[in-house]
Parts: C-alpha cells; structure tokens; sequence
C-alpha cells in the first residue's frame, strides 16, 4: 500500500498547484479512505477523494481535472504492434511479422493477451526468462485484469525516482522520458531483447519482437506521462510565478491579453479580504438591553441581573464612493480599482462610483447591472473624452453628492491630479474632507512626480486623510485591505 | 464502528438499494459518502442548493440503521447552552432551599469555619453533577447508547463562534464540560453525523477539514424521474416525463429561485389531484405558483410559457 499511498502525496501536491487547499489531516483521511474502498473501481476512488480532498465547488471542479490528468494512464493495453521501432539498431522484425504462422502456444490467449504480455514483460523484464513464455502471458492475463493501475504506479514510481515533477521547462521532456525507462528497467529489457536475438528459434524470435514492441509503446507512454507531469507541475507553477509577477507589475503596462489573469487575480485577492472581513466579530457592548436574553442568562445566578446581554449591533459597513479618472493615462488603475470593489460586494455593499474625465458621471449602476468588461467599455465611451478637469468634477461633485456624504463615507478619489492648469478648486476637496469619514487619494504616478508640471498634488494633498501611490495590485490589495480594516 | 444494521452499510450498492426501498433515490456520490462516513468516522459536511433533499439523506439513513435521529436546528445566535448542555438552575434551587433545613444535621459536631467547610468539602461538587445537567442534543448524542444520526441542520446560519465549537465535536467525538470533565462516545458507538449548509456563507476551513464534504447538485432528469416515481408513486410515465423535462428547463433560466427537487415533488402531487394526464399551457400557468415562490419568476415564465411546455411536451 505504501506506493499507492507515496503516488496519493504527489496527487495532493498536484492538486495544491491547482488551488484546492488540502491539509496533511485530509492527506491522511484520504489514506484511510484509500485503504477502505481500494482502487479498483475508479469511478468510487474519484468520487471518494473528491469527498475527502475538495471542500467547495470550485475546489471539486479543479479536483476533476486534476484527477483525470493525474490517472489517466488508460490506454496501455491499446495495440503496441502499430509503432515502428525507429532506433531499433537490432534485427528487423520480418520474423514475428507474419503472426498467422507464429506457433501456437499463445494463440489461446488472443491478440490483447498478446499486447499484454509484452507490457508486463516490459516492466519485470529483470526477472524475464525466456522459457516461461506461458507465465509471461498469464502476466498478461492479470495486468488484463488489475493493469491500468499497476502499470501507472510502476510508471509513477520510476518518476518519483528521477524526481519528473521538477521539470520547469518543455525541452526536458526527452530527458526525463529516457531517465524514467532507464529507471523502470528498460537496460534488462534491451538485454533481454538482445539474449532471444541471438538465440534464435522462432518462438523466441516472436517474443523478442513482442517485448519490442512493447518496450516502444512503453517509451510512448512514458513520454505521454512526462508530458502529463509537465502540465501538471511546471505548467502550474509557471502559473503561479505568472500571477505573482502580475500583481507586482504596473497596471499601466498591463497589455491586454493578461486582463484575464489579471482578473482572476482581482477575484482571488478579494476573496481572501472577504473571507478574513466577513469574519469579523459584532460588538456587544452597546445597544439595546436585551431583556429576555438578560433574564435567561442570568438565572444561574438566581435571578440577579449582573450579566448584562445586549441586541447585537450591526456592523456598519463603509459607505465607499470612489472617484475614477477615466482619462486615458489612468483609465487601466481606474478599470481595476472598480474590479476590485465590485469583487467585495459581500462586504462593500454600498459602493458608488463615479467616472469622470472632465463632467462627472455616476456609473454605480451600470457596474452592478453589466459585466465588468462592458461596463468599462461604456463608461470609457461616455466619460473618457476630454482633457481632465479637477476642479470641473469637484463643482459637480459638490452640487450633486456632496448631500449625501456623511460620517460614514470614505471617499476615494483615484486619479493623477494632472489639472492641465485650470483652476484646482482645492476648496471643495476640503469640503468634502470636512464631511467624510476620510478621503483617500490614490495616484499612479511615484511620488517624486506629484508636484512636477500640471500635478496638483500639493494642493490636493492637504485635503485628504490619506494618500498612496497605487499603481500595481499589490498597492490596490493593501489601500483596499486598509479601507476594510479601519471602516468596519 | 459497530452499530446496529451495519451490514446495510457494508458497501455502496447495498446502501442504495436500501436508501431507494425508503423512497430516497440517490447517486453514486451520496451512497458513498454514506459508506464514507461510516467507515472512516467522519462527519459529512452537505452543500447544494435547497430543497435538494439534504436534511432528508440524514433522516433517511437514521431510518435505513434504525437509529435515532437527534436534530439541531441552527440559527443566529445559538450558543452552547442551547447546543450542547445546561445546568437546571430551577432544580438547583429548589434542592438547596430543601437542604437548606437539613445543613444542621450535615454541619453536626463540626466546630470552627474550617471545620464545616471540611465537611462540606466531602460532599463533593453535586450540585454540578450529571443529575443537574440538561443535555442538548450534542451532548444527547455523544451519550446515545445505542449510537444515533446526528443532523445538524444549516449550520450556515449559525455564528462563527458556534462553528469553533463544533470542531471538538465534530474531530473527536468528545465534548468538555468545566465541572464535570471531558464527555466522550462510547467506543464504537460514535454518532453519524450530518452536518448540511445552504452555502449562504461559506463555512470555515477548520469545520471543513474534519468533514467529508459532499455536493448534492440538481439531479439530472432520469435521476429526476426516478425520485418523482418513488415519492409520487402513481404518476402516470407520461406526465411525470413532461414534469421533469419541464422542470429541468426552469432550471436552465435566470429565475430569482430555481425549483428544486422538493418543488417538482410538490407540483407532481398537485397535478395529480387535479387528475391531469399531461401537461397543457393552460394548467402550466394555473398551478405555476406552487413551483415558483416570488412574483418575478412567475412573470418571467409566463412569457415564455407557450414554448417551454410544448417543447416538454414534445420531449415524451
């Protein structure tokens, strides 16, 4: 059982690298399960592991494909003789061509037994002797009947020997294949092989052909598994190294086709702020006396009321307006700015948005009620024409929303403060700031360059509770992560 | 583990025969999570979206093993006193008010502070003992003599605190009580437990690494078929093919709440009573209020309503 239970290890790490979270506790139940429903039926161990091993549905959809890719050895028993042997520097094969003529002996087996035979002999071929030739083919028989997975687990294991699933990159593919058959046998094979060869006669003609043909489907399947073990490991990880860079990299330079990844990213990261903010205690020491609670709890001390309970408060969730320069220089920290809160929904349920490049426009609506990509569309076809106004968009603000901002809000304003000399009408900001909870400025640009040329920073600046430099999605996680942290 | 009726737990098509004599049609999965469960000892956490018989598998297997099925109904601010157990201040009183006449007789020739509460001291705690304790159905469960289901229902809807209790439950099958020790199952008897969320939040990692976790999805239609069959046995073939093939439609549009299998059980019945052979526009749109649950949905199937009968219609 231990092998089986060394390829569960690389299975779970196999499923690591495709996002199902698997602790060692549930590693060692899905031994214990392994152990109990055997793995004979493969519909049963999918579905069993499944239970142990993936706890939503996302996880039990990435376990799926992990599953079928991890054991998908399933065609070994398919028919071995249509392979040429390529760099087969022994005797060509006219001998065991002619298979009608060949004795006899292994007819009663049939044509798969055949195949099979040579696929076991291929594997144990250390032990092979020639003369067992009935033996052989009842290996045949039995790998018929158990084979996929005993075949699969030798293969594994040979991996595991020669360590496949450090493969980084697709040019190791030949190397690893060679090192697995070396690994699982394959210079007793050529021996083998070589031994019948010279000894001549025709039934031992015939098996040396068959363990040939054999051993070349062998090396396809092997290269087969190699490349599986490529897509699983390195494909993953290269993923993984992918994402990382992502989050690091300026969004401005982002280019288009990693929107995608950008987005699932985007996706990821909010879902972790959900799920720590989402768990955050409610307070209980304020409120209204709960009286029947009170009464209840406090009979243990024979009715005296000195354990006081309340009705539970509701957390208030910040009230979050967030202000997006849609001009074309800031439109992509805008685009994922908005990603982000509207992934937060769970947690930020009250979020407006406004778009702006020079009139300011709400775009609240159109962001909950159409998909992200859409909706960035259409604000940046209504909004993003123009030169940028600051101080146009603070005397709409102030005329239209400046009502309803209270002590809750938290404004952000994301932009780069480029005011092409008009007039910044910093007073309105310090309106704004007067009235909210806290206004936070977001800028793209480094720090050094916030008051050079038409940046109005240094005037902004003062207006605000707080302002970062926000210009990749590690800055984006941390400014959100600090929104939910100090508002709820 | 050796309950009662285990050998209708000794593999998974056993379990499925049994589960569908009790009218419960199940799939591969859910017969295996059973077995699962049974065998590695371990709670089953069930997700799926309502009405798609998760708090029925729990009662049905408590059925299947005859055993007694304890139920806790989660909800916002369950604590332990209503989950696992409570001291009966009542009787605690009213016992220190009766002894209250008989401590002369106790404190008998004991001389000094120090000498009564020596003597008291020797009495022990009783006042804290199993006799003034009020189990709840954890606890009812860890005591059951002869093992027992354990249903806790909805576990979403409880707080994150209660789930931080379950976890030694739910790992170790004991639970502790400060005055009187740790309670644990008795060997070999350890409950079944079934644990079942709506997913109208997600519930924590720590609670899901000790569960088995088992999805229980919309059944495919010939699944379907099947469970309408078993619960509604004399639904003509026909009718019951139009039914499911509709339903499943539903299902496939955008609707604020989808039918669920309960529904299609419900809708079934009603059809029957109304002694209908087949399905027509007309009764569609009658008896629509008893698979769709908000006014929106219903508007919304009107309109289409025309098409997606004729085509379940068609389906037979």
């Amino acid at each position: 059982m231990t092998e089986l239970h060394d390829t569960l290890v690389e299975f779970v790490q196999v499923l690591r690298t495709a996002d199902v979270k698997v602790s060692p506790a549930e590693t060692l139940d899905a031994m214990e399960a392994l152990d109990i429903i055997g793995i004979e039926n493969r519909v049963l161990l999918k579905n069993s592991l499944s239970m142990v091993l993936s706890k939503n549905p996302e996880e039990k959809e990435a376990f799926n494909t992990s599953f079928d890719r991890f054991f998908s050895f399933n065609k070994f028993s398919s028919e071995n003789n249509a392979t040429e042997p390529d760099e087969d520097t022994h005797q060509d094969d006219g001998e065991f061509d002619p298979e009608s003529d060949a004795p006899n002996q292994q007819s009663g087996q049939g044509g798969q037994g055949g195949g099979q035979g040579g696929g076991g002999g291929a594997e144990a071929s250390g032990e092979l002797d020639f003369e067992q030739l009935e033996a052989q083919s009842e290996l045949g028989k039995l790998l018929l009947s158990g084979d996929r997975m005993e075949v699969m687990i030798k293969m594994a294991e040979a991996g595991r020997q020669v360590e496949v699933n450090q493969i980084v990159v697709f040019t190791q593919k030949g190397l690893y294949t060679r090192k697995i058959m070396e690994a699982m046998g394959l210079k007793g094979l050529q021996d083998e092989v070589g031994e019948l060869q010279e000894e001549g006669g025709r039934p031992q003609m015939h098996l040396a052909g068959q363990l040939k043909g054999a051993r070349d489907h062998l090396r396809e399947q092997v290269r087969d598994y190699v490349e599986k073990q490529f897509f699983l490991h390195a494909d993953e990880s290269g993923k993984q190294l992918r994402e990382e860079l992502l989050k690091k990299v300026k969004l401005s330079n982002l280019e288009k086709r990693n929107f995608k990844d950008v987005q699932e990213i985007v996706f990821k990261m909010a879902k972790k702020l959900v799920s720590i903010h989402s768990k955050r205690r409610k307070t209980f020491k304020r409120g209204q006396l709960d009286i029947r609670k009170t009464l209840r709890s406090n009979m243990q001390y024979d009715g005296m009321l000195f354990d006081l309970k309340w009705k539970s408060q509701k957390v208030d969730r910040p009230k979050v307006m967030c202000i997006c320069d849609v001009s074309g220089s800031v439109s992509n920290y805008s685009r994922f700015l908005l990603m982000f809160l509207y992934s937060l929904a769970e947690i930020l349920p009250k979020v407006r948005s406004f778009a702006f490049s020079s009139d300011l426009g709400e775009v609240t609506r159109l962001f909950q009620q159409s998909k992200l990509e859409d909706a960035m569309a259409k604000t940046m076809r209504d909004y993003g024409n123009g030169s940028t106004d600051y101080g146009q968009m603070l005397a709409d603000f102030r005329s239209h929303i400046l009502k309803d901002v209270d002590s809750k809000t938290t404004v952000i304003i994301l932009g780069d403060a480029r005011n092409n000399y008009g007039d910044p009408k910093s007073e309105i900001l310090r309106e704004v700031y007067d009235k909210a909870q806290r206004v936070i400025w977001l800028n793209p640009e480094p720090k050094s360059s916030w008051t050079v040329g038409d940046a109005e920073m240094k005037k902004y600046a003062p207006c605000c509770h707080q302002t970062e430099v926000c210009n990749s999605l590690v800055h984006l996680e941390r400014v959100v992560g600090n929104l939910l942290r100090v508002a709820v | 583990m050796a309950i009662k009726n285990d050998d209708k737990l000794k593999d998974i098509e056993a379990i499925r025969g049994h589960f569908e004599s009790l009218g419960y049609i199940c799939s591969v999965e859910i017969a295996t999570a059973v077995f699962l469960a049974y065998h590695l000892e371990k709670p089953v956490l069930i997700e799926g979206p309502p009405g798609v018989g998760k708090t029925e598998l729990a009662k049905t297997t408590a059925e299947m093993v005859d055993l007694p099925c304890i139920r806790l109904q989660c909800y916002e601010g369950l604590d332990e006193s209503k989950a696992i157990y409570e001291w009966k201040y009542g009787k605690q009183l009213l016992y220190t008010q009766v002894l209250k006449e008989t401590l002369g007789e106790i404190l008998d020739g004991a001389t000094g502070l120090a000498e009564s509460v020596d003597k008291l001291h020797s009495f022990g705690d009783i006042f804290f003992s199993e006799e003034f304790l009020e189990p709840r159905p954890l606890l009812k469960a860890l005591k059951a003599e002869e093992s027992c289901v354990l249903l806790i229902d909805e576990v979403d809807k409880s707080d994150h605190e209660f789930e931080s209790l379950l976890l030694e439950m739910l790992s170790d099958y004991q639970l502790s009580i400060p005055e009187i020790g740790t309670v644990k199952a008795i060997p070999g008897k350890k409950p079944l437990v079934f644990l079942t969320s709506n997913n109208t939040r997600e519930i924590s990692d720590a609670l899901k690494r000790r569960c088995l976790h088992l999805y229980i999805p919309f059944p495919n239609a010939e699944l379907e078929r099947q469970i309408v069959r078993a619960r509604v046995p004399d639904i003509p073939p026909k009718l019951n093919q139009q039914l499911v093939a509709f339903i499943q439609e539903l299902r496939e549009m955008d609707l604020k709440k989808v039918p669920a299998i309960s529904e299609t059980i419900d809708w079934a019945r009603t059809l029957i009573l109304l002694h209908s052979e087949s399905l027509d526009p007309e009764l569609v749109r009658q008896t629509l209020n008893v698979i769709l649950k908000f006014q929106e949905d219903v508007e919304t199937v009107q309109s289409e309503l025309q098409g997606v009968t004729n085509r379940a219609i068609k389906a037979t």
